[in-house]
């Protein structure tokens, strides 16, 4: 037969089979967990209760929890994300930079497990002795460091959520600055630009990347289980400040899962838990898409 | 386009050979299972009665529940398949106890492993439908842990009451008066008291809270007891959740003036300081092997066959026994098997292993360290329990 009539169905069938996964996923997740809403409606995703023993559920502390790690971890690995991708593309030696590439691309690749029993012996303590403790000694008149802090906690799970997708997203930034093509760069140096406004101006060149990198980082910050149940503190109240314990969406569900069968309405609650989250991060991919859009038809 | 076609050419294959081994796995490895059941003569009619680990039988059966079990039983499942020379296996995963009882019940184990015994509806359920049989086959103990810096280890006193005030967040600071009077002799600080508790849903922390709804009145009515509750003293901002049991250690460490409670294991393992409780005798005892077998026989008058009911009095009941060295925290694990099988060569390999657990496995080298054996009264309600087994 000829192969471009081939090579089509091919493509057809293989996209389906992954659109079929996706759409199968989300079809489970509204069957599973429309028990819960149909108990308690959407009052469910603004309570805050997490009792078993009375079957009742609510996610809200969970849902602040997973937005305020995730906002600390994005704000935290940007810039360290953009640093190490322009360092290793323009700055650093060439000798080095296969082994830096190496190393970073091995990190990005490292079991969450690793990261979360390293998080809650080693980092913890760390950033509660020299970073936490004094920033509420001086500083906590400011709500945002009101809590006398304890080693695990929100802004813990943050940091550890940056360390986590600094990697990943720097990994994608440096292969988008690497495929600028040659002639631009040397447009700009041959006008006059020291390197300092030769790299603004790239930078500016990969925007699209630069959000790509960030939206793909933060989708997965908020998806992490294992680690974040590990240093976040998986206490189910409201936060009233970053050195408060928390808990995120998914670590509520490594944390409850193995038991959820034993109750009627845990499994369901879950789920929709789940639900939200997927929700939440469709909104945000389709808001970073528009905006890259925007960016790029601009630019 | 030629590369083209090769490639997906190449993909199809792949794809295509994934898609067989899978179809295949599902259709051979139940025949391959049913041949080798096929091979055995013995039914649970014949097996004979002795303690003697029968040769005759090979096959597979498949458990699984409770994570504190989990060390235990894969240590039992390891020896029997080296004494029978490999023809009989004990696979057991470590799902938890709520997860274990629900996949028993949808049919797909042989065994459940749990902390606690089935809930009176799921064994109204089974009672139905031929019966079921649980009886207990290992003794666990939780303790308290503490991080008092100026405190060592064994030196605090407790009781339950206070601690279940400590998690209700009605005792906030270490040097409390209801503590200090249990503890004149030492300098308590006047430190705020951080609660560490399991953010997992387990069974420590179901018999835990049944240890504190039955000490305080207060606790019962406005928490319970169950995997996972609502930790008063966490709306106090003085909680902490830690995965696991290695979680909660970790937390105790970590936080100077804290409160836990792991499993026993877990706190000599971590080096963690372990508190004297007070027992309903008022003597303050800590989980010596003699505490723990003193409570275990205290309770052999109020436990049910294994065909009963244990619901009622699991964990509410067995907890704190009585008994001047007993000590308070003493649980049991619990292995939940059908009364009937469809297969006879499961039923058998299922009485088997489990008769060989009851009485061989509890001696001393088949028990790992953090975990007791039982006193053979109380072994004797599941040995009583598997002549009961049959199949239909």
């Amino acid at each position: 037969m000829n192969s471009e009539k081939i090579f089509p169905i091919f493509l057809i069938v293989f996209a389906s089979i992954s659109l079929l996964i996706v759409t199968s996923i989300v079809i489970s997740l509204i069957i599973n967990s429309y028990p819960i809403f149909l108990r308690d409606g959407f009052s469910f995703i603004f309570k805050s209760v997490w009792n078993p023993v009375k079957e009742d559920y609510g996610i809200l502390p969970a849902l602040l929890g997973t937005l305020i790690s995730s906002a600390i971890a994005i704000s935290i690995a940007m810039p360290l994300a953009i640093s190490l991708a322009i360092f290793s593309a323009e700055i650093a030696p060439t000798s080095i930079r296969g082994f830096i590439n190496s190393v970073s691309d091995l990190m990005a690749s490292l079991p969450s497990v690793i990261y979360g029993l390293w998080g809650l012996y080693v980092l913890a303590p760390i950033l509660n002795q020299y970073i936490m403790t004094p920033l509420h000694q001086y500083l906590g008149f400011i709500p945002l460091f009101s809590t006398k802090p304890i080693p695990t906690n929100l802004f813990t799970a943050g940091v550890l959520l940056a360390i986590m997708i600094t990697p990943f997203s720097s990994s994608i930034i440096r292969e988008a600055y690497n495929a600028i093509p040659h002639h631009l760069k040397e447009a700009a140096y041959s006008l006059g630009m020291t390197r300092w406004e030769v790299i603004r101006t790239l930078l500016g060149y990969i925007k699209s990347a630069i959000l790509a990198g960030a939206f793909l980082a933060l989708g997965r910050a908020m998806g992490e289980t294992v680690a974040v149940a590990m240093v976040v503190g998986n206490t189910f109240t409201l936060p009233r400040s970053l050195f408060d314990m928390g808990y995120t969406i998914s670590s509520l569900i490594a944390n409850q899962f193995p038991n959820a069968e034993a109750y009627s309405y845990m499994m369901p609650a879950l789920y929709s838990g789940a639900l939200v989250l997927f929700t939440i991060g469709l909104i945000i991919n389709l808001a970073g898409l528009y905006w890259i859009r925007r960016v790029v038809t601009r630019g | 386009m030629r590369t083209y076609t090769k490639y997906m050419a190449v993909v199809a294959a792949v794809v295509v050979a994934l898609i067989s081994v899978f179809i295949l796995s599902y259709f051979w490895i139940p025949t391959e299972r049913i041949g080798s059941q096929r091979s055995t003569t013995t039914t649970i009619a014949t097996t004979s009665p002795t303690m003697r680990v029968t040769t005759t039988l090979s096959g597979v059966v498949n458990g699984a529940g409770a994570t504190f079990l989990n060390p235990q039983m894969q240590a039992w499942a390891s020896k029997f398949y080296e004494l029978t020379g490999g023809r009989i296996q004990v696979n057991y995963q470590s799902i938890g106890s709520g997860a274990g009882q629900a996949k028993f019940r949808e049919g797909v184990l042989d065994f459940a492993g749990s902390d606690p015994p089935l809930k009176s509806d799921i064994y109204n359920e089974f009672k139905a439908k031929g019966g079921i049989i649980q009886f207990p086959v290992i003794i666990g103990t939780i303790v308290i842990v503490y991080n008092i810096p100026s405190v060592e280890s064994g030196k605090l006193r407790l009781t339950g009451e206070v601690v279940a005030k400590i998690y209700l967040g009605e005792i906030s600071y270490w040097d409390d008066p209801a503590i200090k009077a249990l503890n004149p002799d030492l300098n308590l600080p006047h430190e705020k008291i951080i609660a560490v508790h399991r953010s997992d849903g387990s069974g420590t922390t179901r018999v835990f809270t049944a240890y504190l709804s039955k000490v305080s009145e207060a606790w019962k009515s406005k928490v319970g007891s169950d995997f996972t509750v609502s930790w008063p003293v966490d709306e106090l901002g003085n909680g902490v959740g830690g995965k696991g049991n290695e979680g909660v250690a970790a937390a105790v460490k970590q936080n100077p003036y804290s409160i836990g409670y792991v499993e026993t294991a877990y706190a000599y393992s971590t080096g963690l300081a372990v508190a004297l409780i007070r027992n309903r005798d008022g003597n303050y005892v800590l989980p010596a092997k003699e505490a723990v077998a003193s409570a275990a026989k205290a309770l052999v008058k109020v436990l049910p066959k294994a065909d009963e009911d244990w619901s009622n009095i699991f964990p509410d009941e067995i907890i704190d026994p009585p008994g001047k060295e007993s000590y308070p925290l003493t649980s049991f694990s619990f292995v939940i098997l059908r009364q009937v099988y469809d297969d006879p060569v499961k039923a058998a390999i299922l009485n088997e292993f489990f008769k060989w657990v009851l009485t061989e496995g509890q001696k001393p080298e088949n028990i790992l360290e953090g975990y007791d054996p039982l006193p053979p009264e109380v072994a004797a309600i599941g040995l009583d329990g598997l002549k009961l087994l049959r199949t239909g």
